[in-house]
């Protein structure tokens, strides 16, 4: 199972009770206890009867959903999702008419991603729907081993770092308290804080690479979805220095919340609640510590394919699921009590997803990239001032004062 | 040990201090009595509440437990915004983290609520052997700086429940309005726009 690997390619053969139901016994049923048991991606789960049996149901819709896509298989032939870009087809009269089969099946695609990728495809999905391949495809094959082998042994102030954070990583996972899979999210981790030296190693891409290696099936792919979420599918700089770009998606989050859910975000500001407070770590995690497992792979699945908008729309969905609850609060503990443990408990993705995209409406990715350019400047200003003040008080300093 | 009225105090609490640190096993010894070898790594901050009944008032901590990671530093105006009290973390073992500790320490002496209660916490205590951070020059700085100071250790849970008793005692009192913030007295009432230039 967690066999000696060659290196990048991760062992985690990983096969938790897979799809096993867990039939609760006429006791538990009585007394409606806690139980513990692990999910689809080894995370211990707590939870009572009604969130197991929400749970199996869960299981048998990926079931259904994997035989939709067998079906589309079988009819479209293998790997129909991989279709390429309509641009790079070359010209001549079937032009047009693969254009529209193009066009189809990205159609259909959209469609099913949003009701879910079966998770024995999603490791090659998501490589070829997020970009990665495509951005392996433009370095020698060798690119990711010869960087581990060329940063091996190197102690950086990021290396360190991530050293500290290996056993704080989804401790208690079965996988992650390996030492394989420490070393393997270890290889990951300090590869990219080589590859981009800008972000190096910021927290929260701890809980998010070890997501990604548990989805794909080597080492490597999970470097590169790494690489494409960062450099590509994310805004800019969400975790490089002073995390500009996280203050940015912040700014346009408040600005969505005031127009979508106007009364949630009305009582929360009387209430000088920030939801900033709240949502920070869901961007940063990319709701990795907040959702249960396949919720979260559902949310990246369209992440992937859509964009960083899904963000916006599930934090939204969060929000405006809790709604009725939220507007009788008055206080901050309630507020944040409420959310987290309605986070915790969506096991089904659907009932999120179908608010995220149904109940919010559309958002065109323009008119959120409109929005960021609205909010950069002010986000500048105010993180430049912060540091002018703070190097005001290092000039104050004793002189026995702190270094760096 | 009345509980009514003017002696339920809501006090906004911040814990700031470098990676690592133990900020948040300080707060889970003190709200849940528990010590993991391995705690979670903090994205953002994390938000506990607990109540204190002290002498004749009772006081609820809202506990704001952030992220130590420097650049995190870019957030942590939005956590100690308001506060009414701070504890400032460091770990014996490590100087490095002393000094990130000072740090804190003068931001929130130009940037936080004036009045708020600081402590300094030098966490770890149970780690003698590999100290690095003397008892006589921390209790040194904090006394220069006005702060009170204890060495504590969220593993054997020395000092831990204390350091937050003593915070509760020395929060002012007699709050002429009964403001859930604690402390609201520098706090404008626009948001985000204002926060920028709000250095009072």
């Amino acid at each position: 199972m967690f066999g000696t690997q060659a290196r990048g390619e991760v062992s985690h053969e990983f096969q938790p009770p897979l799809m096993q139901y867990w039939r609760p016994n006429i006791y538990t049923r009585r007394a409606n206890i806690i139980v513990k048991f692990q999910d689809l991606y080894g995370f211990t789960v707590e939870g009572n009867v009604d969130d197991v049996n929400v749970l199996n149901e869960v299981r048998e819709k990926v079931r259904q959903q994997g035989r939709v896509w067998w079906a589309l298989e079988a009819n479209k032939g293998a790997n129909w999702y991989l279709q390429p870009q309509i641009s790079s087809l070359s010209e001549g009269i079937g032009v047009a008419a693969l254009k529209l089969s193009a066009l189809a099946n990205s159609i259909t695609l959209k469609k099913l991603i949003r009701k879910g990728i079966p998770p024995v495809l999603r490791p090659k999905v998501w490589f070829s729907v997020s970009g990665a391949a495509k951005k392996r495809s433009t370095v020698p094959e060798s690119y990711y081993n010869d960087l581990i082998k060329a940063v091996e042994g190197k102690v950086t102030p990021a290396t360190k770092q991530i050293d500290h954070d290996l056993p704080r990583t989804f401790p208690g996972h079965p996988w992650f308290d390996t030492q394989e899979g420490r070393a393997a999210l270890r290889r990951v981790l300090v590869g990219y804080s080589f590859r981009d030296c800008h972000v190096g190693y910021c927290q929260g891409l701890n809980y998010v690479a070890a997501l990604l290696l548990l989805v794909m099936k080597t080492e490597e792919d999970a470097f590169w979805m790494l690489a494409v979420l960062l450099e590509n599918v994310l805004v800019n700089d969400c975790y490089t220095d002073n995390l500009s770009g996280c203050h940015v998606e912040q700014r346009v989050f408040k600005d969505l919340l005031a127009k979508k859910c106007p009364r949630i975000a009305a009582h929360l500001e009387a209430m000088e609640f920030d939801v900033s407070l709240v949502a920070t770590e869901w961007f940063l995690c990319l709701f990795s510590k907040s959702l249960p497992s396949e919720t979260t792979m559902r949310v990246w699945d369209v992440l992937f394919y859509d964009g960083a908008k899904v963000l916006f729309h599930v934090a939204l969905a969060i929000f405006k699921m809790n709604e009725e609850e939220l507007l009788m609060t008055s206080q901050i503990g309630d507020v944040i009590n409420i959310l987290q443990r309605s986070t915790h408990h969506l096991y089904d993705p659907d009932d999120l997803l179908t608010v995220a995209f149904d109940k919010i409406g559309s958002m065109t990715a323009t008119t959120i990239t409109k929005q960021r350019k609205k909010q950069e400047p002010a986000v500048m200003a105010e993180l430049d001032q912060r540091l002018r003040r703070l190097n005001s008080l290092k000039m104050d300093d004793k002189p026995d004062s702190p270094r760096e | 040990m009345a509980t009514i009225g003017n002696n339920n105090l809501n006090a906004k609490l911040v814990l700031l201090g470098d990676m690592g640190a133990g900020k948040s096993s300080l707060v889970l010894r003190f709200v849940k009595g528990q010590f993991l070898e391995f705690q979670e790594s903090t994205i953002g901050a994390a938000f506990f509440s607990q109540t204190l009944a002290v002498n004749d008032a009772t006081v609820k901590f809202e506990i704001w437990d952030t992220a130590g990671q420097e650049r995190y530093h870019s957030l942590a105006p939005m956590y100690y915004r308001g506060a009414a009290a701070a504890i400032i973390v460091y770990d014996i073992t490590s100087m490095d983290s002393f000094t990130r500790a000072k740090k804190w320490v003068q931001e929130l002496q130009k940037q936080g609520n004036p009045n708020m209660v600081m402590a300094l916490a030098g966490n770890k205590a149970d780690l003698e052997d590999k100290r690095k951070v003397t008892t006589e020059e921390a209790q040194l700085y904090a006394e220069e700086n006005g702060l009170f100071f204890m060495e504590t250790s969220a593993k054997t849970a020395i000092n831990v429940n204390d350091i937050f008793y003593e915070i509760a005692r020395r929060l002012p009192r007699a709050q002429p309005s009964q403001n859930p913030a604690g402390m609201v007295l520098v706090d404008r009432p626009a948001e985000r726009a204002a926060a920028g230039s709000c250095c009072s």
